[in-house]
């Protein structure tokens, strides 16, 4: 059958429909954000649907002069990269040693990871709240990067040492047989060889601790040091009665990762798809 | 006035650090009475040696309630330090979220800002009681403070703690125009009794306007509900602190019977039907928008209304009279705000002297022209209040006894019991007596988790 | 260290390396989660304030079996599971179209998967507004004559749930879909081949040969997003409704922050994440059993 033919079948017609429903529904959020964004408070109040005739961009010049957003992006920025570099090389280390060497507890300790993958952060909150409090911990970059980089590792780990596992035993045989030592192997072999593996841990990891919420909440409190998604959720109550403002500030808040995403969407499916398909 | 959602999450969240706080001893700084001695000084005389440079951090927060109060504060600072050249103001404006919150981090650490703004009553004394905070009844002189209004907001233990800024109220607006078209004649007196409310109600209803416009989303029209209605078969804030700590229920009618009749005027149709889709803001913008004949304004959203729809327009007259408790005549101002000197600051007296200076004639005449919000203050000249309603609310804000009931419950009451209770109200997702049961619940629930707040309370419930 | 490592190697059988290459991650570990675990459990037994240190047995369990909140936000959680199924069977039936690779799949593709690298705060206070009594949804509605329809989505006490479900799923969708078409595209052509020349038509081909082969890739997206049910709906929550009306959508995240933080009552709050801890780890024994012996060594 043609692919014209097969296009315009009641099936084929039904697929596109279907799918172009599907599609609207999904992108009409953004959209929407954007619109809204774009209008005035009272032309909104007056017509929440339609176009913005004409368009303003005052709200971004509010929201910009402001200069809680750039504060609070920078504080997301901070804290994601440290987290992930900090928990990529952790991580690496233990899921070399887990993949290619033998020791008592490998099974038990990849095993523990895995269960502690889905521990919800919720139940972390309160104690490490109560015991990161008197060593003055709270409200500090350093807390949350810990905090953070504990709960990338498991994770990282485990994919890690999924990944590592895949790369050809004879080149480890080889370098042990020439007297390399461990870390030269980990060093001059295994990272390098592991550029695709790395990379998918880091978009997922950065999109996980990015996206975070429950901790950056509890643990970063000032204002100041606020990340982006804890500040953005502050945004509906500060401006109430201004939707077109609050639309405004959460478009500038996702604007990066859309960005992002427009032009490195494989890294992103792949990264995020990769710790179930391999 | 208002709390935000966040703000409760976020006074929470803080709130949390008096876990470690609590067990132990704090240090407190407490300036003895000599510092306090600085006879008749006044505000433009520095009361440290000239020559010492001060510098002072200043938490405030005001411009949520009344905007343009950052400008005025701005502006003040610059006076301040005219008349003073050693000393530095820094004024670090708060975020009504993370009000309590941020202040809360800085108790745990017992450093941080020189002055700081919090809610009265409720969290004022909270940090109280957490030794914050510095009395500023032993930093300004008795004849200074004597001029300040609604200082009884912040006194405990027989001092005043923080210092009132302005006031706001409550009123009922109503739109004069609606009001005629259903044949609904506004109350000859300052309000309506509320089987009054309820005929003009049922009025507006048949003409097919809807009788009151409001926003609970986030659960403030029911906690206005209960600050303006639901005290009102009290006699005093003791009464409510009885039930706070437990010696009487809260589910007895005196408390919570109001509820009743909120839930049948809501059952009968007179609220707007999309009350629970819009905040509290949003709803009084149906009013602002003629979708309403009522609406809780404060002072300043009556401003707006009277700018939306036109001064001839809109009136204003006190929310209805239901109970017979001595609280169903006394006024709902409160100062909302409450300024204060922390108790580990180096410069209490400096700092006292910075917040008595906002208190001087010019300054606020300053502050009423940039806000269009009264001044705390018997010294404040009304006669420049010229916009009738807004008159009217001063008036109100200002003869007889206030109480704003919100202020005299803990804050994890009001979050827990008072907002949601309401919204089961608007939403219909409980009747009075769930109301009732819920403050009951979270009343012992507050109580049992904490032993050393409830002692406290039992203090103001003599 | 590797020197010493060597040394030591050779000075004993037992190779030190691993252990020290595991012990940063380890420290982590134990910090991080061992801590807090312990902590949990031990404090859900003391008073409630845990200032006094005073156990009270199993009286936190009680005061927490006896809240109707409790159970109503539990039950939140649990009503979050049924949109689990229909989540995998509209990405499942996504995948398959988009597979087929009909025109401008590529596009759809993107489209479809665009909600979920948005952050939630973002997508809770957008619908927020698209879900407000006289929001968007409800105006399409009446402009096409189903206003009776109209309803205030987030403020009726029975139907904020489904609607919070609904803006889980529209998030979520995109990373089924995506899955299942990245395990698709592995699926060796032969096995279609064959199936064509046996003469298996488009649901056969789908039913004896897609679909097993998704089973695993299935399986796991299943148990992840019964997991994110339960224990990652915080911010949606959080950033729509905060709990209300009246905790009609309170979950068990939010209720453990409220009771720790709010409340500040620790022993109430360790109770319940004990309790959450549990439901999880029963999901955890599920899903090892069902991975079997797959994943350790990575072979599938």
């Amino acid at each position: 059958m043609s692919a014209l033919r097969r296009f315009l079948s009641p099936a084929g017609l039904f697929k596109q429909a279907l799918m172009v429903a599907i599609a609207i529904a999904a992108i009409y959020p953004v959209y929407y954000m954007l619109e809204t964004s774009l209008k005035t408070r009272e032309a909104w109040t007056a017509d929440q649907f339609g176009l913005p005739l004409p368009p303003t961009l005052d709200n971004y010049a509010t929201l910009l002069a402001d200069g809680r957003i750039p504060v609070w992006f920078m504080n997301s920025v901070i804290v994601t990269t440290a987290s992930v570099l900090v928990s990529t090389v952790v991580a690496t280390l233990a899921a070399f040693a887990i993949a290619r060497l033998t020791f008592r507890g490998r099974t038990f300790l990849l095993r523990l990871l895995v269960a502690l993958m889905v521990v919800p952060p919720a139940v972390l909150v309160l104690p490490l709240f109560l015991g990161l409090q008197p060593l003055g911990l709270t409200n500090t970059y350093q807390g949350v990067v810990l905090i953070y980089s504990g709960m990338l590792v498991p994770f990282s780990v485990y994919m890690l040492s999924s990944f590592f596992r895949t790369l050809p035993v004879e080149l480890f045989e080889a370098a042990r047989i020439d007297g390399a030592s461990t870390m030269r192997i980990l060093r001059s072999i295994v990272v390098p060889l592991s550029g695709p593996g790395f990379i998918t841990l880091i978009v997922v990891n950065a999109m996980w601790v990015w996206n975070e919420l429950l901790i950056a909440l509890v643990f970063l409190q000032d204002d100041q040091k606020r990340t982006l998604m804890a500040g953005l959720t502050t945004m509906r109550g500060r401006y109430a009665i201004n939707e077109p403002l609050v639309m405004a500030g959460m478009f500038l808040g996702v604007l990066p990762i859309l960005l992002l995403f427009l032009f490195g969407q494989r890294f992103f499916v792949r990264g995020l798809v990769a710790g179930a398909v391999k | 006035m208002r709390r935000t959602l966040s703000r409760l999450g976020g006074l929470a969240v803080a709130s949390s650090l008096i876990l470690s706080a609590c067990g132990g001893a704090s240090t407190t700084t407490a300036p003895s009475a000599a510092d306090s001695a600085a006879p008749g000084a006044s505000a433009a005389a520095p009361s440290v040696a000239a020559s010492e440079p001060v510098s002072l951090d200043f938490w405030y927060w005001a411009e949520s309630d009344a905007p343009g109060a950052d400008k005025w504060m701005a502006e003040t600072v610059a006076e301040y330090q005219k008349l003073n050249p050693n000393v530095t103001v820094n004024v670090v404006p708060q975020s009504a979220d993370t009000l309590i919150s941020a202040f809360q981090t800085a108790v745990a650490s017992k450093s941080g800002p020189d002055m700081a703004s919090q809610w009265a009553t409720g969290p004022v004394l909270s940090f109280v009681w957490q030794d914050s905070v510095n009395p500023i009844s032993d930093l300004v002189p008795a004849d200074e403070i004597a001029h300040w209004l609604n200082t009884n907001e912040n006194t405990y233990n027989g001092k005043v703690w923080a210092m009132p800024q302005y006031l706001l109220g409550i009123g009922l607006a109503y739109n004069k125009e609606l009001f005629d078209k259903a044949g609904v004649t506004p109350p000859s007196g300052d309000r309506w009794t509320w089987d009054e409310f309820l005929a003009a109600s049922a009025k507006l209803k048949t003409a097919g306007i809807t009788p009151f416009v409001g926003g609970d989303k986030n659960g403030y029209l029911g906690a206005w509900w209960f600050a303006n209605v639901g005290g009102q078969q009290l006699d005093s804030v003791q009464d409510l602190a009885k039930a706070v700590v437990g010696e009487v229920p809260f589910s007895d009618p005196k408390y919570t019977g109001w509820y009743s009749i909120l839930e049948e005027y809501v059952k009968a149709g007179n609220v707007n039907n999309d009350v629970m889709s819009l905040d509290l803001d949003q709803g009084v913008r149906l009013f602002s928008q003629g979708k309403g004949a009522m609406t809780f304004t404060s002072d300043g959203m009556l401003a707006t209304a009277i700018k939306d729809l036109g001064a001839d327009k809109v009136g204003v007259m006190r929310p209805p009279k239901w109970g017979t408790g001595a609280l169903a005549d006394a006024g709902n101002a409160t100062q909302s705000i409450s300024h204060f000197v922390t108790s580990w600051s180096p410069h209490p007296q400096e700092a006292a002297d910075f917040l008595k200076f906002m208190h001087t004639p010019d300054r606020l005449d300053a502050w009423y022209k940039a806000t269009g919000v009264i001044a705390a203050d018997d010294r404040f000249d009304m006669s420049q209040v010229t916009v009738p309603q807004l008159q009217a609310m001063s008036k109100f804000e200002t003869t007889g006894d206030q109480v704003w009931l919100e202020n005299w419950i803990p804050p994890q009451i009001d979050g827990e019991a008072d907002l949601p209770a309401g919204q089961m109200i608007f939403s219909g997702s409980g009747t009075a007596t769930d109301a009732a049961q819920l403050w009951d619940r979270v009343q012992k629930t507050w109580a049992a988790a904490h032993p050393d707040e409830l002692t406290n309370w039992q203090q103001l419930a003599k | 260290m590797s020197a010493m490592a060597s040394a030591i190697r050779r000075r004993s059988r037992v190779d030190v390396t691993p252990y020290l290459l595991v012990a940063p991650a380890v420290a982590l570990i134990l910090l991080i989660y061992g801590y807090p675990i312990v902590r949990v459990f031990i404090d859900s037994f003391l008073s409630p304030t845990a200032a006094r240190g005073t156990t009270v047995g199993l009286a936190n369990y009680g005061f927490v079996i006896d809240d109707p909140v409790f159970w109503k936000s539990a039950g939140n959680n649990v009503f979050l599971l049924v949109g689990v199924p229909i989540m995998t069977f509209v990405a499942l039936v996504v995948a398959v179209i988009l597979f087929d690779q009909i025109r401008g799949w590529r596009l759809y593709r993107t489209l479809v998967f665009t909600p979920y690298i948005l952050a939630v705060p973002v997508i809770g206070v957008t619908f927020v507004y698209l879900y407000g009594y006289n929001g968007v949804v409800n105006e399409i509605l009446r402009a096409v004559g189903l206003g009776g329809l109209a309803q205030d989505w987030l403020g009726s006490p029975t139907l904020v749930m489904p609607s919070i479900l609904s803006v889980i799923i529209y998030r979520e969708l995109g990373f089924g879909v995506m899955l299942f078409l990245a395990r698709m595209a592995s699926i060796r052509e032969e096995l279609y081949e064959a199936a064509m020349i046996d003469g298996a038509g488009w649901w056969a081909r789908l039913r004896y040969i897609t679909v097993p082969q998704l089973r695993t890739v299935m399986t796991f997206f299943v148990v992840i997003e019964l997991i994110t049910m339960l224990s990652w709906v915080f911010a949606y929550v959080y950033s729509m409704t905060g709990g209300g009306p009246a905790f009609a959508s309170s979950v068990l995240e939010l209720y453990i922050w409220k009771y720790a933080f709010a409340y500040r009552a620790i022993g109430i709050a360790s109770a319940v994440a004990v309790l959450l801890l549990v439901a999880i780890s029963v999901l955890i024994v599920v899903q090892l059993l069902v991975r079997g012996g797959e994943s350790e060594t990575g072979e599938e």
